[in-house]
C-alpha cells in the first residue's frame, strides 16, 4: 500500500512535468466552464422568452378590448385571440439541453383546429442545429473520453518506452501495483475535474438536492471509469504507445460516432414514422371541406361528441362561429389516429433506441443524461400532449358562450384558462441507463483483468 | 548453506530458439561473478530471470533461497539493478529520482544521504539538481548506481554496466565494486570487458550459446589468458 | 526520383496490414454510406413528391368555391431533395421539409427530421460527406504519423539522401504515395455514387449536377491533400512517431469537433435570433397599420372605395364592376406580405450573421471550408434553404394575388357566389427550379478561398520545416 502511494505522488510529478497534458486538462476545464455558461444562458433565454409571452398575450386581449368595445360574440374573441402553450424546463435542462433547440418550447393557440397549429416550429438556425449544442453532456459524453485517452494512452508504455520500466520493475513493486496506481491518479484527476464541473453546474443552475444530483453524478462518474476500464483493457494488451493511441482513438469514433450514426439509419428504418405532413394536408382537407358540406351534416357529427349542445337553436345562417368551429373540431377527429400514430410512432423510434443504447455507453449516458434532464422526446410529446389537453380547455370554455349565445364581455377574458407545463425528470430511464453503464463497465474492467493476468507485463 | 544467488538446471526457450541449456550455478555473498559471452550468448537471459522478468520453461532461480518465480517480489528486496542502460524519468532530477526509486525501495533518506550517495556513485555535485534529460549517458548511468548501493541489497545485478562510462568513472565503478563485496554483497555482473572482468572479478564464467561453458576463479588467469581462453571458446 | 520514392510508399502502404484494414473499413462505411444515403433520399424523395402530387389534385380538384376560400385552403410547398444530397445530406435534417401557403401569412418550414427522432440524432448522421470530412483524414493521419520519424528513428532517411534525393523531394514522393493510396480508397465509393446518380433519369442528363459533382470531387481532393501534406510536414517536424500521432489527432479533434460546436454556438449567442412568437407580435403590429382585408370598417378601405367609385364614374359600390372587398384583399396581402418578406429577410440575416463566424473561421480550419463547400455543391447548405423559402413565398403571394384578383373580377357581392370548379385548375401549381451552380458558388466564395489559401499556405510552411528537418 506504501508504494501504492509513493507511484501515485510521483504520478502527479510526471502529470504537472508534462506540460501538454496539463494545458489540455486546463482546456477541459475552461471547455466544460463554457459549455456550463452556454447551457445556463440558453436555458435562461428560453425562461426569459417564455416569461414574454403572458405580455403579449395580455397586450392581444387589450388590442381584442379596443377592437370589440363592447360585448362581442365569443366566436370573433376565440378567433382572434391567442393564447400559449408554455414549456419550461427543469432546472437540469442547463446542463443537458438535449432536444430542447430543435423542439419548439411554446405553441401559440387559436381556438382552430389544433393539429394545425401544434406543429409550428419555433425560428431554429439549422446550420447552429446542425452543429449541435455545446453544453455540459457534450462535454463529459464527447471530449471528457478524449481527455481520459489523452492521460492513458501511454499509461504504462511510456515507462516502457522510455526504458523506465526495467528499472521500477527491478523494484519490490508490481507491475499490478504501478498500474494501479497510474490509473488511480488519472482516476482522480478526472473525476475531480467531473465532480467540480457538475457541482459548479448544479449550483449556477439551482437544481433542487435531492435524489437527482446523486443520479447525475453516478451516471457521469460511471461513464468516465467506463473509459478508463477501456484504457486499461488496451494498457493490458501491452504494446506501443502509437497503437493505443489509435486503438483508443478507434473505439471512441465506433462508440462515439459510429455506432449512433448506424443506430440512427437502423431506428428509421426499423420504426418508419407515418410522416407529420400527413396528417396536416388531411386535417386541412377536412376543414375546408366543412365549407361546403350541409351544415346539418357537419353539426350532428359534433352532437355525437357534445349531445349536450344538441338541443341548441338550427343554424339557418350563412355563417355562425359555432358552425365554424363545429367543422374545425371535426378536422382534428378525422386525424386524430394518424396523430396519435404520429406520436406513437416517435416514442416507439425513442423506445427502441433507448432498448439498443447499450451498444454504445455513449448514447447511454447521452439518453440518460436528457432524461434526467427532462430535455428529450418524451418531455416534448408530454409537452405536446398538454397542449393538446389545454386546447380541449379552451373549447370548453369557449363553447358554452358559442352554443347558448352568451355574449363575451371584457371580464370574460380573465376567466379563460391558461397553460403551464414543466417538464419533469424521468429517472425511471435514467436509471436504467445507468445500470447498463454499470455493467458495460464491468465487462470491460473484467476483460482488462483477465487480459492483464494472462498477459504477465513484460518490461522490456 | 543457502546462496545467496543460485541457478538450478534453468533453461529458457523461446518459441524460435533455446536461450538458456539448463544453467547451474551458485554464488556466495562476497563473491563477483563476472559472466562473459557474445551477443545473445544467453548473458541479458540469465540476468532476466534472476530479476523475474522471465519465466523460465524449467529449472529454478534463488536469490537469498527464495525461488524467484513463486516470490517476485519478495527478492527485489534483496536484488539490486543496473542495466545497460539506465533510463530514469527526464523531467525529474537526479535527486529526485534516486529518492522515488529509495522510496519505492522502501527507504526514506534524508536530501543530505541522497546527495551523498549520489556523489559516491560520481555524479557532479552541479549536476544533482538539474533534470536527468539533460544528463549524458554516463551521469544516467552513475545515478543508477546511487539508486542500486542506496538499496543496500545483498546481490547486485549488473548488465554491462560500465558501458558508457569513461575510463575513469569505470574504475571507480570497480572500487566501489570491490567495496561492496568487502561489505558482503554478492555481485553477478555480465560483462563484455575481460580486463575489467579479471580485475574485479573473484570468478568468471563464460557463456556460449546458452550454455555456460567454463568457470575459473580469477586468481588462476592473468588477463591475457582469461582472453585466450575466451576467444577459444567463441570461436 | 520522386515517383520511385511515390511508388515505395505506394506500395508498402498496400503492404501495411494495418492501413489494409483501416481503409477496407473506411471503404466499407462509404459503400455503406453512399447505399445509405441513396435509400434515404428516394424515400425523402418519394414521400416529398408524393405529398406535393397530393396537395396539387387536392388544389385542382376543389369544388366550386368563393376564390377568397381557395386562398384560405391554400397549397403546401414541399422541399425536394437534391440530386447529390445523399453524398451530404447538409442541413436538411435540421430544415422543414414543408411549407403551408395561404393568404395573409407566410408560414415557417415546419417537420424538420431533427424534431422527428430523439437526440441520437445529435451525435451526427453517416453520411458521404460525413466519412469524407473526418474519418478519411484520420485514416490519413494513422497512414502520414510515421513518414519521417520511422525513417528517421530506423536510418533510412539517411540512406536516401546519400543516394543524392532532396529532402523536398522525399517529402512531396510521399505525398503523391499516400494520395495514391487515398484515392484507391475513395474512388470506388464515388464512383459508385456518380453511377446511383447516373440511374436516376431526373438527374442523368443534367450537366448542373455533373459539374456540381466534379466541383465536389475536386473540393475534396485539395482537403485531402491538405491532411497529407499537414501530417508529413508533422512528421518531419516532431522528433517521435508519437509525440506526431498526438499532435495530430489533436488537431483532428480541435478541427471536426470543438471548433465548429463552439463557433456556431458563440454566433449564436452573439447575434441571438428572434422567437417567433415575438416576430408574429412584431408582424401583426405592423400589418395593422396596412390595410386589413376582413375588416369592412377599416379606414383605409372607405378611401380605396372611395378612389374606385371615382374612377369609374359612379355613385355607389353595386354599380362598380369590380369587387371592392377583392381590391381590398390585394391591398392588403400587398402589404402584409411586405412585412412578412422585410422580418423573413431580417430573420435570414440574423442566421447569416450567426454563421458567418463559422465560415470565416474556414480561414483557420480546413474543416469549417470543406463543410460548407460541400454542402453548398450538394446543394443542401443553408443558401439553398432560403432559396427554397423563397420561392415557396414568392409561388404563395402571386396564387394569393391571382386569387384575389378572380375575387375582384367577380363585381359586387362576390361573397354571395363561387367560381367554377375549372377555375382551379387553370392555376398553376407549385413547380421548384433548384438554383443552378453559378448562383451557388456566389455564397461559397470565403470557403473556396479558404480552402486553396490553406493549400498554397501549407505547401510554402511545409516546405521551410521540411528544409529544416534533422535527417537523424
Amino acid at each position: 500500500m506504501k508504494t501504492f502511494w509513493i507511484l501515485f505522488a510521483a504520478e502527479w510529478r510526471h502529470f504537472r512535468a508534462a506540460k501538454g497534458l496539463v494545458l489540455l486538462t486546463s482546456l477541459v476545464l475552461l471547455v466544460g466552464l463554457y459549455g456550463i455558461y452556454y447551457g445556463t444562458s440558453e436555458i435562461n433565454r428560453q425562461r426569459q422568452h417564455l416569461a414574454e409571452l403572458p405580455a403579449l398575450a395580455r397586450h392581444n386581449v387589450e388590442e381584442l378590448k379596443v377592437k370589440f368595445p363592447d360585448e362581442a360574440d365569443a366566436g370573433e374573441i376565440g378567433y382572434y385571440h391567442t393564447t400559449f402553450a408554455v414549456h419550461h424546463p427543469t432546472p437540469w435542462a442547463s446542463l443537458a439541453l438535449g432536444q430542447r433547440d430543435v423542439n419548439p418550447y411554446y405553441v401559440k393557440l387559436r381556438l382552430l383546429g389544433l393539429q394545425g397549429q401544434l406543429y409550428a416550429s419555433e425560428n431554429v438556425n439549422p446550420t447552429k442545429a446542425l452543429s449541435g449544442n455545446f453544453d455540459l453532456a457534450f462535454v463529459l459524453v464527447y471530449l471528457f473520453p478524449l481527455l481520459i485517452i489523452a492521460l492513458c494512452f501511454n499509461l504504462l508504455s511510456y515507462e516502457k518506452e522510455q526504458g523506465i520500466l526495467t528499472l521500477l520493475l527491478a523494484q519490490p513493486v508490481s507491475a499490478a501495483t504501478l498500474v494501479a496506481a497510474k490509473l488511480a491518479f488519472r482516476v482522480a484527476l478526472v473525476l475531480g475535474l467531473v465532480l467540480v464541473l457538475s457541482g459548479v453546474a448544479m449550483l449556477w443552475a439551482q437544481v433542487p438536492p435531492d435524489g437527482r444530483v446523486g443520479l447525475w453524478l453516478a451516471l457521469v462518474v460511471l461513464y468516465c471509469l467506463f473509459w478508463f476500464a477501456v484504457a486499461f483493457l488496451v494498457t493490458s494488451w501491452q504494446r506501443t504507445s502509437a497503437f493505443n493511441a489509435v486503438a483508443l482513438v478507434g473505439v471512441w469514433l465506433v462508440l462515439v460516432v459510429l455506432v449512433p450514426g448506424l443506430l440512427n439509419v437502423f431506428v428509421s428504418a426499423a420504426r418508419p414514422v407515418p410522416q407529420g405532413l400527413e396528417l396536416t394536408i388531411k386535417q386541412r382537407d377536412e376543414i375546408h371541406g366543412g365549407w361546403d358540406k350541409p351544415k346539418t351534416e357537419t353539426m350532428n357529427r359534433f352532437f355525437a361528441l357534445y349531445p349536450q349542445y344538441r338541443d341548441t337553436a338550427t343554424i339557418k345562417e350563412r355563417f355562425v362561429w359555432r358552425w365554424y368551429y363545429a367543422f374545425q373540431h371535426l378536422g382534428d377527429q378525422s386525424v386524430q389516429e394518424l396523430a396519435s400514430a404520429y406520436t406513437d410512432g416517435l416514442r416507439q423510434r425513442y423506445e427502441l433506441v433507448n432498448r439498443l443504447n447499450w451498444l454504445s455507453p455513449a448514447i447511454n449516458a447521452q439518453t440518460s443524461l436528457n432524461a434526467l434532464a427532462g430535455t428529450d422526446l418524451p418531455a416534448h410529446l408530454a409537452f405536446q400532449q398538454s397542449a393538446t389537453r389545454y386546447h380541449d380547455a379552451l373549447r370548453g370554455f369557449y363553447y358554452p358562450y358559442l352554443f347558448h349565445k352568451v355574449a363575451f364581455t371584457h371580464a370574460d377574458y380573465a376567466k379563460e384558462p391558461t397553460h403551464t407545463f414543466t417538464s419533469t425528470s424521468d429517472p425511471t430511464t435514467a436509471l436504467s441507463g445507468l445500470g447498463k453503464l454499470l455493467v458495460s463497465t464491468g465487462a470491460v474492467l473484467v476483460a482488462g483483468l483477465l487480459l492483464f493476468r494472462a498477459r504477465p507485463v513484460n518490461p522490456r | 548453506m543457502t546462496y545467496i544467488l543460485e541457478a538450478k538446471d534453468l533453461r529458457k526457450q523461446y518459441p524460435d530458439k533455446l536461450a538458456l541449456r539448463g544453467l547451474n550455478l551458485q554464488i556466495e555473498a562476497g563473491e563477483v561473478f563476472c559472466l562473459l559471452g557474445q551477443n545473445g550468448a544467453g548473458k541479458s537471459t540469465t540476468i532476466n530471470l534472476f530479476l523475474g522478468f522471465v519465466q523460465p520453461t524449467s529449472g529454478a532461480a534463488y536469490i537469498n533461497g527464495l525461488e524467484v518465480a513463486k516470490n517476485p517480489l519478495e527478492i527485489k528486496q534483496h536484488l539490486a539493478y543496473i542495466p545497460e542502460n539506465v533510463m530514469l524519468y527526464p523531467h525529474l532530477t537526479g535527486l529526485e529520482n534516486l529518492n522515488l526509486f529509495s522510496r519505492l525501495a522502501g527507504f526514506a533518506y534524508a536530501e543530505s544521504e541522497l546527495r551523498r550517495y549520489l556523489e559516491h556513485a560520481g555524479l557532479p555535485a552541479e549536476a544533482v539538481q538539474r533534470r536527468v534529460g539533460t544528463y549524458s549517458k554516463g551521469m544516467r548511468q552513475k545515478v543508477g548506481i546511487a539508486i542500486a548501493v542506496a538499496k543496500h541489497a545483498k546481490v547486485l545485478l549488473l548488465d554491462e554496466p560500465t558501458s558508457g562510462l569513461d575510463p575513469k568513472a569505470s574504475n571507480e565503478f570497480s572500487e566501489l565494486l570491490r567495496q561492496l563485496s568487502g561489505q558482503g554483497t554478492a555481485v553477478f555482473m555480465a560483462t563484455h570487458d575481460i580486463f575489467r572482468a579479471k580485475e574485479v572479478g573473484t570468478r568468471v564464467g563464460i557463456m556460449r550459446e546458452g550454455e555456460l561453458v567454463d568457470v575459473r576463479p580469477t586468481t588462476l588467469l592473468n588477463a591475457n589468458e582469461l582472453e585466450q581462453l575466451y576467444l577459444h571458446y567463441t570461436h | 526520383m520522386m515517383q520511385s520514392i511515390a511508388q515505395k510508399e505506394f506500395v508498402s502502404t498496400l503492404r501495411d496490414r494495418r492501413f489494409v484494414v483501416l481503409s477496407v473499413l473506411v471503404l466499407g462505411l462509404l459503400l455503406a454510406a453512399t447505399l445509405v444515403g441513396r435509400a434515404r433520399y428516394r424515400t425523402l424523395q418519394q414521400e416529398r413528391a408524393v405529398a406535393q402530387q397530393t396537395v396539387n389534385d387536392q388544389f385542382h380538384h376543389q369544388p366550386n368555391r368563393h376564390p377568397h376560400r381557395v386562398a384560405h385552403y391554400g397549397s403546401f410547398a414541399f422541399r425536394p431533395k437534391s440530386g447529390l444530397s445523399l453524398l451530404d445530406s447538409g442541413l436538411d435534417s435540421f430544415t422543414g421539409a414543408s411549407v403551408f401557403l395561404e393568404a395573409h401569412q407566410q408560414n415557417s418550414v415546419n417537420f424538420s427530421q431533427a424534431q422527428q427522432s430523439g437526440s441520437l440524432i445529435r451525435f451526427g448522421e453517416l453520411t458521404v460527406a460525413f466519412v469524407l470530412q473526418q474519418l478519411v483524414p484520420l485514416l490519413i493521419i494513422f497512414l502520414c504519423f510515421s513518414a519521417f520519424t520511422e525513417e528517421r528513428e530506423t536510418g533510412t532517411l539517411k540512406l536516401l539522401l546519400s543516394q543524392g534525393v532532396s529532402l523536398r523531394q522525399v517529402a512531396w514522393g510521399k505525398v503523391a504515395g499516400y494520395g495514391r493510396a487515398v484515392a484507391l480508397v475513395v474512388a470506388p465509393a464515388l464512383l459508385l455514387a456518380a453511377w446511383l446518380l447516373f440511374g436516376q433519369e431526373e438527374v442523368a442528363g443534367s450537366p448542373d449536377v455533373w459539374t456540381r459533382l466534379g466541383l465536389f470531387v475536386l473540393s475534396y481532393a485539395v482537403y485531402f491533400f491538405l491532411w497529407i501534406v499537414g501530417s508529413v510536414v508533422v512528421s518531419a517536424w516532431q522528433e517521435h512517431a508519437r509525440s506526431a500521432l498526438i499532435t495530430l489527432l489533436g488537431c483532428w479533434m480541435l478541427g471536426t469537433i470543438i471548433l465548429p460546436k463552439a463557433t456556431a454556438n458563440v454566433g449564436a449567442h452573439l447575434f441571438p435570433t428572434i422567437t417567433k412568437a415575438q416576430m408574429d407580435a412584431e408582424v401583426h403590429e405592423q400589418a395593422q397599420r396596412g390595410i386589413n382585408g376582413h375588416d369592412p370598417q377599416d379606414k383605409r378601405s372607405a378611401a380605396l372605395k372611395e378612389g374606385l367609385l371615382k374612377k369609374y364614374g359612379v355613385t355607389s359600390e353595386k354599380e362598380l364592376p369590380v369587387s371592392v372587398a377583392g381590391l381590398v384583399m390585394a391591398e392588403s396581402e400587398a402589404y402584409t406580405s411586405k412585412v412578412y418578406q422585410q422580418h423573413f429577410a431580417d430573420l435570414t440575416r440574423t442566421y447569416e450573421r450567426q454563421n458567418a463566424l463559422s465560415t470565416w473561421a474556414g480561414l483557420l480550419n480546413p474543416y469549417q471550408a470543406i463543410r460548407p463547400l460541400s454542402m453548398g455543391l450538394a446543394g443542401s447548405d443553408f443558401a439553398h434553404y432560403v432559396h427554397f423559402q423563397q420561392a415557396a413565398e414568392a409561388y404563395r403571394y402571386q396564387l394569393v394575388q391571382r386569387l384575389n384578383q378572380l375575387q375582384a373580377g367577380m363585381g359586387y357581392g362576390d361573397k354571395e357566389r363561387k367560381l367554377d370548379a375549372a377555375t382551379w385548375r387553370a392555376i398553376p401549381t407549385f413547380e421548384y427550379e433548384a438554383p443552378p451552380l453559378g448562383w451557388a458558388l456566389g455564397y461559397l466564395l470565403v470557403p473556396t478561398l479558404a480552402l486553396l489559401l490553406w493549400a498554397v499556405g501549407l505547401c510554402w510552411l511545409g516546405l521551410k520545416v521540411i528544409d529544416n528537418t534533422r535527417v537523424a
